[in-house]
Parts: C-alpha cells; sequence; structure tokens
C-alpha cells in the first residue's frame, strides 16, 4: 500500500551485504563459466577447424559448407522437426482431451490423475524397454492382436520397418510425455473461475460455445508453452530414439541430435559434428528469441 | 528510554521517481507520531529509512543527536511492526514473540516470562503455542504487536498494521496500541493512510502530500488551523467544502453565496472558502449557502445531506440531527458564522481562518 | 441471440439425450487413455514376475498367470551386473541433487534478493540453457573432460548432468524466493538479527519446499538420464542403471523377464519418491520439467 517502493529491497550497505552478493552469485557464474560458455565457445571454435583433436587446421566455414551442402543435412533435419511436430502435436492433442475429460465430474477422476503421472516418472530407459516389448516382432501385444484380428498376415518389426519405424518412436513419445501437456493444461483448466461458466449459462451459450469462448482463450498460453517448450525438448530429443531404433532402418529416424552423436563419438568427426552443433544452437537461439517474445517468461522474475 | 528523532532534510530517490522530498521533522521523546497521507505520499518510505530498511539518498537522521543515516536496522533501537505481520509461519507464536530476545541472548526463562506478560497485555495468552496460521487477523496482529513490545525498543515503528483488517478489530487494536505505547518508554512512529485513526491515536501528525510534509502538528491544530487546502480537505470526516468565489471589490461571489470580505482579503480576484460540514446549519449563521438536496444518508444519530449549489457545479455536505424537515429535491439555505470559514488562494495555499478574523472584528467593533 | 442453442427447448436434440451422449463419450474416452497407459505397465509387471518357464508356455507371453515368481530378480542379483548399475546410479543421483539443491538455493537467493544489472539477460540465459539440447553440450563436455583425465569417473557424470539440471532448479528457487516476502527478513533485522542469522533462522525454513521440489526435479532428471552417461562413461563398471540395463536389449543371455524386471527396478525410487513427497511434486510442472 504504502508509498512507493523498490520492489527488490534497496539494501542497507556494508560490506557482509557485498560479501553476501559475491558469495551468492560466484557459484552461478563459475557453473555458467565452466560448463556453459567454455564448452559452447570451444564447440564453436572447434567447428572453424578440420580435424580439431588432431592436425587441426584453420577452415573458416567449410565445415558449415560440408554440413549444409551435404545431401543428407535437409533429410535429417526434416526427420527432426517431424519427429518434434509430431510428438508436440500429438501430446497437445492427447493431454488436452484427456484434461478435459478428467476436468469433468467423473467417477474415479483422481484415480485417473494420479494414473497420468505415471508415464512421466518412468525412466525413459523404461519406456523403451516397454515399448520394444509391446511392438516385438515374435512376443509384442500388438502384433499378437493385429494377426488374430486378421488386419495382418505375419507379424511386423516396428522398429525396424521403415514407414513404421517413426510412427513408432512417435507413439512411445507421446505415452511418455503425453502427460507434460496433461497437467499443463489441468492446472490452468482449474484455474478459470466456474463464474465464468456461470455467466455463460446465464447468457445461453451452448457447450460448444462455452469451450470456444471461455476455455480455449484461457488455455491460449499454456497450449502456446507446450508447443514452444515441448517442441524445442522434443527436437533435442536422442535418447529414446537412440534406444529403439539407433537411428535406422536406413536413417530413417536419424535425427540432428542422433547425427551429431554419431558424428562426433562414432565417426570422431569432431570438425563436422560441432559444425552441426553450431547449426543446432542457432536454430535453438531463434527459437529460443521466438520464445522470449511471444511469452516473456522472464517476466515472472523480473521486478 | 525513549529518544529523539530528528530527520534532517531527509531526500530518497528510486531511479527516477523522488518518494521523499527533503523532510525535516523532529518528533520528541516519548510521543506517538503519525505519518498520514494518501498511498504515495512518501510516510512507508520515510518510515523505512528511520528503520534502516532504506538509506536516503540525501539528508541525515539522529536519534537522540547520534547519527544513525548508514547504519543497518540492526544496530538501531528499534522494534517494527510490519503492514502484513511478517509473522513466520514456521515457529509458533511464543518463538515469533521471542525472536527479537533470543537474537539478543536472553535467556529462556526471562525470556518466557516477557512473552507472557506481553501476551497478557496484548489478551492471547491462550494463543502462544500455536502456529500464526492458526490465528484469525486480529490475533495475528496482536503477535505481531507482542513481538515488537516484547524488545522493550527505544522506537517503536509500526508500518499500517491495522489496514487488514476489519473495524471492530480496528477499533479493539487502537485502543491496545495506545496502551502499549503508555507502558512502553519509548518514542511511537505510526504509519497509516487513515486519518482518523491518526487523529485519534498521535500526540503529533505528520501529514505529507507527494513525498514533502504538509504540516506537522497536533491533532487539534490540524483541524482548526489546517495550513492549506489539502490538509483541510485530508483531515476531518466527512470532509470539508471547498467553494471557488469570484472577488468583486469587498465581495466574494458565488452562485450559492456573497460573502463580504474583510478589507485583507478583497486584493485577490478569486479565493476558495472551505466550511466543514458540521459548521452549516440550515436556517442559521450569518452567511448562507443556497443549495438543492440530492441524497439525504442516516449514519444514526445524525445525518449527511449531500447537496448541489445553483450553479450545478460544486458539491456541498453538511450534518444535520433531525433529518425530518428536509427531503431530496428541497432547496435549503445552509448558514455558517464568519468563524467558521478558512479561507485559501486559487492555488489552495492558506490566506486566513475565519476565527481570527472574527476576533480582530469583534475587537474593531468594540 | 440464442438461435444457436442446440440443446434446451426448440433445440434439435433433447438436452437429456444430449447429456447421456456426453457422459457416454466422457468415459469412453477415459477408458480408451487408461487402456493406452494401462496396458504397457501391466505387461511390465506380469512379465517381471514369472519364471522363464511360464512366460512362454503357450507360445506366446503368458500375460494371465497365478504362478508367480521372483526368479527374474534373482537372475538380475545373481548373473548381472545390476546391484553395482543401482550403487552407480545412487551415487551419481545424490551428487547431482546436492550439486543442483546447493547451487539453485545460493543462486535463486542472490538473483531474487540483490538488485544489479543484466537481470534480463541472466533470467534469460538461464531459461534458454534449461532448453539446449543435451547431446549439443555432451560433445564439448566429452573432450574437456578427456582433456582433465576426468572422462569416466562419476564426477564427470555428476558434472554434466547437473549441467542440465541446474539451470531449471535455479529458475525454480528464484521464482520461489522471490515470492517469499522480503518484510520476513526485514522483520528479522530490525528485531536485531544479522543478514546471516536472518538466511539460517528464516530464509531456509521458508525456502524449504522450494528446495524439496529442487531435488525432487534433480533426482528425477538425474536417475532418468541416459544421454550424458552414454557420453561421458565408457566403463562399464561406473554404469548407472539406465545405461546399464540398456545393455540388456542387446544381450542373447537376458530374456524378456529379466528386463522387465529390471524395469520394475529403476521405476522403484521415482515412485517412492512421488509417493512420499507427492505434494512437492506438481510444482515442477510450472514450467514442466523432461
Amino acid at each position: 500500500m504504502g508509498a512507493v517502493r523498490e520492489r527488490a529491497p534497496a539494501l542497507v550497505s556494508g560490506n557482509s551485504t557485498r560479501l553476501l552478493l559475491l558469495f551468492a552469485l560466484l557459484p552461478l557464474g563459475a557453473f555458467f563459466t565452466v560448463l556453459w560458455f567454455g564448452p559452447m565457445f570451444y564447440t564453436l571454435v572447434m567447428s572453424f577447424f578440420t580435424d580439431p583433436l588432431g592436425s587441426a587446421q584453420f577452415t573458416g566455414f567449410g565445415n558449415y559448407l560440408d554440413v549444409l551442402t551435404g545431401d543428407t543435412f535437409p533429410f535429417y533435419l526434416w526427420n527432426s522437426v517431424l519427429f518434434a511436430v509430431s510428438t508436440t502435436v500429438l501430446s497437445l492433442v492427447v493431454g488436452l482431451g484427456f484434461s478435459l475429460v478428467v476436468n469433468e465430474q467423473l467417477r474415479g477422476r483422481q484415480g485417473l490423475r494420479t494414473l497420468m503421472i505415471v508415464p512421466y516418472l518412468l525412466p525413459t530407459v523404461v519406456v523403451v524397454f516397454l515399448w520394444t516389448l509391446m511392438l516385438d516382432q515374435n512376443l509384442g501385444l500388438l502384433n499378437q492382436a493385429l494377426v488374430e484380428m486378421g488386419i495382418i498376415s505375419s507379424p511386423i518389426a516396428f522398429f525396424s520397418t521403415p514407414g513404421l519405424a517413426m510412427p513408432s518412436v512417435i507413439t512411445a513419445s507421446v505415452w511418455k510425455w503425453g502427460s507434460f501437456a496433461f497437467f499443463i493444461i489441468l492446472a490452468n483448466l482449474q484455474a478459470i473461475p466456474d463464474a465464468y461458466y456461470e455467466r455463460a449459462q446465464v447468457q445461453g451459450a451452448s457447450p460448444w460455445q462455452q469451450f470456444r469462448d471461455i476455455t480455449f482463450p484461457n488455455l491460449r498460453g499454456a497450449i502456446l508453452l507446450i508447443l514452444l517448450v515441448r517442441g524445442i525438448w522434443m527436437f533435442n530429443k536422442f535418447d529414446i530414439i537412440w534406444l529403439t531404433t539407433r537411428g535406422g532402418p536406413i536413417n530413417l529416424t536419424t535425427t540432428l541430435p542422433i547425427r551429431v552423436y554419431d558424428l562426433a563419438i562414432r565417426s570422431g568427426a569432431f570438425g563436422s559434428a560441432t559444425a552441426l552443433s553450431g547449426i543446432m544452437f542457432a536454430i535453438l537461439a531463434v527459437t529460443g528469441v521466438l520464445y522470449f517474445t511471444v511469452m516473456e517468461p522472464e517476466a515472472e522474475v523480473k521486478d | 528510554m525513549a529518544q529523539e528523532i530528528t530527520l534532517n532534510d531527509i531526500r530518497k530517490q528510486f531511479g527516477d521517481i523522488v518518494a521523499v522530498k527533503d523532510v525535516s521533522v523532529t518528533f520528541e521523546a516519548g510521543d506517538f507520531v503519525s505519518l498520514v497521507g494518501p498511498s504515495g505520499c512518501g510516510k512507508t518510505t520515510t518510515l523505512r529509512m528511520i528503520a534502516g530498511l532504506e538509506t536516503p539518498t540525501a539528508g541525515r537522521i539522529h536519534f537522540d543527536g547520534v547519527e544513525l543515516t548508514e547504519t543497518t536496522p540492526q544496530e538501531r533501537p528499534i522494534s517494527m511492526v510490519f503492514q502484513n505481520t511478517a509473522l513466520y509461519p514456521h515457529m509458533t507464536c511464543r518463538e515469533n514473540i521471542g525472536y527479537g530476545l533470543k537474537i539478543h541472548g536472553i535467556p529462556k526463562a526471562e525470556r518466557n516470562d516477557r512473552i507472557e506478560e506481553a501476551a497478557d497485555i496484548l489478551q492471547i495468552p491462550d494463543q502462544l503455542d500455536k502456529m500464526p496460521g492458526e490465528l484469525s487477523g486480529g490475533q495475528q496482529q496482536r503477535v505481531a504487536l507482542g513481538q515488537a513490545f516484547v524488545e522493550q525498543p527505544d522506537v517503536l515503528l509500526l508500518d499500517e498494521p491495522m489496514s487488514d483488517l476489519d473495524a471492530k478489530l480496528k477499533e479493539e487494536l487502537r485502543v491496545e496500541i495506545q496502551r502499549l505505547h503508555r507502558k512502553l518508554d519509548a518514542t511511537v512512529v505510526y504509519v497509516t493512510h487513515d486519518q482518523n485513526e491518526a487523529m485519534t491515536m498521535s500526540d503529533r501528525i505528520v501529514l505529507m502530500d507527494d513525498g514533502e510534509v504538509a504540516q506537522y502538528d497536533e491533532p487539534r491544530t490540524l483541524f482548526d488551523r489546517p495550513n492549506s487546502e489539502y490538509v483541510a480537505t485530508f483531515i476531518g470526516t466527512p470532509t470539508t467544502n471547498v467553494l471557488e468565489f469570484e472577488v468583486e471589490g469587498q465581495t466574494a461571489i458565488h452562485s450559492a453565496a456573497t460573502i463580504d470580505l474583510p478589507s485583507t482579503l478583497s486584493t485577490y480576484s478569486r479565493l476558495k472558502i472551505g466550511v466543514r460540514p458540521r459548521a452549516l446549519t440550515p436556517g442559521k449563521g450569518t452567511f448562507g449557502l443556497d443549495l438543492t438536496i440530492d441524497v439525504i444518508e442516516t449514519m444514526g444519530h445524525e445525518h449527511a445531506i449531500h447537496a448541489t449549489t445553483p450553479d450545478g457545479e460544486t458539491s456541498v455536505e453538511f450534518v444535520v440531527d433531525d433529518v425530518d424537515d428536509f427531503a431530496v429535491g428541497q432547496t435549503v439555505t445552509a448558514g455558517a458564522d464568519l468563524s467558521d470559514l478558512l479561507f485559501f488562494d486559487e492555488t489552495g495555499a492558506h490566506l486566513a481562518y475565519g476565527s481570527d478574523l472574527a476576533t480582530t472584528q469583534e475587537a474593531g467593533q468594540r | 441471440m440464442f438461435e444457436n442453442r442446440t440443446g434446451g427447448p426448440g433445440g434439435l436434440v433433447s438436452s437429456r439425450t444430449q447429456r447421456r451422449v456426453r457422459r457416454v463419450a466422457l468415459y469412453l474416452t477415459a477408458l480408451i487413455v487408461t487402456a493406452f497407459i494401462v496396458t504397457p505397465l501391466y505387461v511390465m509387471i506380469i512379465v517381471s514376475l514369472q519364471s522363464p518357464e511360464t512366460l512362454f508356455s503357450g507360445g506366446e507371453l503368458t500375460l494371465f498367470s497365478t504362478e508367480l515368481s521372483l526368479s527374474n530378480f534373482r537372475t538380475l542379483v545373481t548373473e548381472t551386473a545390476t546391484p553395482r548399475y543401482l550403487l552407480n546410479s545412487f551415487i551419481i543421483t545424490a551428487g547431482v541433487v546436492l550439486v543442483s539443491t546447493v547451487l539453485a538455493v545460493v543462486s535463486g537467493y542472490g538473483l531474487a534478493r540483490f538488485s544489479f544489472r543484466g537481470k534480463t539477460t541472466t533470467a534469460r540465459l538461464i531459461l534458454f540453457s534449461y532448453m539446449f539440447s543435451p547431446i549439443v553440450l555432451a560433445i564439448p563436455l566429452y573432450i574437456i573432460f578427456f582433456n582433465l583425465g576426468l572422462l569416466n569417473s562419476h564426477l564427470a557424470a555428476i558434472f554434466s548432468i547437473s549441467a542440465i539440471a541446474a539451470p531449471f532448479s535455479i529458475w525454480l528457487m528464484w521464482q520461489y524466493f522471490q515470492n517469499i516476502p522480503v518484510t520476513y527478513e526485514e522483520s528479522a533485522w530490525t528485531s536485531g538479527a544479522t543478514r546471516w542469522r536472518t538466511i539460517r533462522d528464516v530464509v531456509l525454513p521458508l525456502a524449504r519446499p522450494g528446495y524439496v521440489s529442487v531435488a525432487i526435479f534433480a533426482f528425477s532428471v538425474a536417475w532418468n538420464d541416459y544421454t550424458m552417461v552414454k557420453i561421458v562413461l565408457s566403463e562399464q563398471a561406473l554404469y548407472p542403471i539406465t545405461l546399464g540395463s540398456s545393455l540388456f536389449l542387446d544381450q542373447l543371455n537376458i530374456g524378456w523377464g529379466e528386463q522387465m524386471a529390471a524395469a520394475v527396478v529403476m521405476s522403484i525410487p521415482p515412485f517412492l519418491v512421488a509417493l512420499f513427497l507427492q505434494n512437492y511434486l506438481l510444482q515442477g510442472f510450472n514450467l514442466g520439467h523432461e
């Protein structure tokens, strides 16, 4: 109430305060320098050399040109985008649909809510185990069911069949990360005051109109957040793809992170690997700028 | 021992905003002083500078002649009650009240004695072992007062401690705070936006306006002899009526009234005249305001009548004991004597008190 | 104004039928999603609890069985390095939780309570690093750790996992401290408590829910991590359970039963955490976590 006041408290001058400030922010600085700026700078430097760990020779943008002009880059980029977009959108659809269901007066909704957190808690490796078994050619439940129903004549190796490998990875991913969207949307749904709906009902709005005019506008921020943040994370995903397909068959599930790993760890081609890292860095930076401009997430901590 | 507090040209800037503009006042040792004013007038900032929670951009602060401008809150002989109580949710009320004593290394037995004494005075002995979250708003505020009281500070600072409470609780706590003040040997500085609280509790009041001291006086003086239109309208309920008059010759003219001016005031071309609602009485007085009644509010034993001047531009309020003779839409003439009037210039600066003029007039007639 | 109403008086379908259809649709959706989630979980548990003989008795997986046994778990302990992997997981996870939580509490307090230039930039950097690709970060870390001779050590695993766990932890603590009114601290100062004492008596107790959430988050990142350890660890004896058990996928002597048993084992710690600390758990969904 009082008077004009600074949000961050103006501190009493004194040495102990300065010491405390130093003490508090020094580890942060050290952390980012050693584990982020240092490595990223190192990556960017390496990307301008051929064979950076051996007979390093400066080549300018040579590595970048090689990566960008090679005929595989657009293909890997497409795989990344396909994987990121479809997992994100499907997670959103599942999450939105199911949170709308759980938000209703439904028997056992509490149990459903708890259930939804389970896939999220499981380590990715476990999810991979489950889905390799579910989709296994010899013993998998899905193959059994499809064969019994007569939809297919012989069992399919889902993770190694072109055309089915990517959808299979996507299915397993949605199973694990769909609940992210679910919980965010559910929290936002529950935050919409009942009075909004009551007023709309009194004014004669149909359920669809209520969804369109009240529910959806109130969820817009959450949906945008999910699309952006989840999208970026899925774009960066390595573990679930690597563990299920190793990027195969015939590179059909090789996304940019898988490619970086292949180049660096498997082939030891650090020049190309770091150049590709630099390109991913640029892509993420652009998305980051978009995220900061649209969502202004830093407003939550600024005074 | 209560200490005298001196603020010397205190200034506080937050970026481009000047919250407090060169304030100089002295609070006498043992006084109950209120800092009052609307939101954003700089009263809380001033209190926080006395506490040491903010350092002034310029100026000096002395306690009993000792300069403390740059010292930390820990080094000052103060305790403070915060607007939101600031009771620690992870400590019981007993621990909350005793926290300051614990910091100062008071042994546990003595601590408990003092906590219980404070709790008795504040009528919360049964609440001591509860957590603050289990208490009502009023009880929480009592614990917060107890927390400040047990330290027996030389200076007690209170930052709008009652602004979140309902009217009945406010009245109770008002009495409680005054009782504490009597028991403590301390200078009390009390920040509030409620002039009524300030008027009833204080020895002296600092009325602030936009970072400056509008007037620093005893409550009665503030009411009787406001030194500007701002003070006259801020202090007292219902608020003072102010009408703007044109001066022609010796007469001040308004659509509601014409008033013969003393010669000292007839040099102005326009001036403002203030009159308190309780000073206006229908059918009485030497000057009359012609008014049309808009709204009648009943306040129990008295009634507030809201009316409009004939030009329709100014609202005037007056208070009557009996409402039977009045009806909405009716025209009345509400009168007052010269001694009830307050004279300001166009900008609202003080010109003369009607009471002074009346005395001189009487003296002249004699 | 009201002509668009489909239900109610004058609507095409009676509102009663409409409501009934809606209910059926709701329960049907709930049923499908539940089946989608529960089936793999059920398969995991039922497969892990059957001996190889009963599991494949009919040529297909036995999914409904009363002959349950713990033989798979026994095999895991006696014939694989699972106990070693689990121990490694605990060491690495404990290290990450400690590093991330301490860093988050200290930095969060500093960021929330002190005013300095460049706060917006700092906030953006933290958020950006949180969105960053782990694999892109892992490559240079691999080389740096190699040069420092730290590659293939638990320390390397702890630091590289902390690198991806800390940004969000710091962000969470920053927000948390920001929401603790500073008057609590001011009140302690006016009572005579020093800054350090205030931090001990007031700030840390009030921040408890915040750092418990952060610790849970760091735990789940570390326990779940595969990518970072895959790159910085190459010696099998140092592998955590995620990396170690992923080898089972290619090992012929390890069957589905043992694999599912391993899956159950590594799912237990997160479930225990969720069970005992569920109130803190959803706090992490504020911005969400991996």
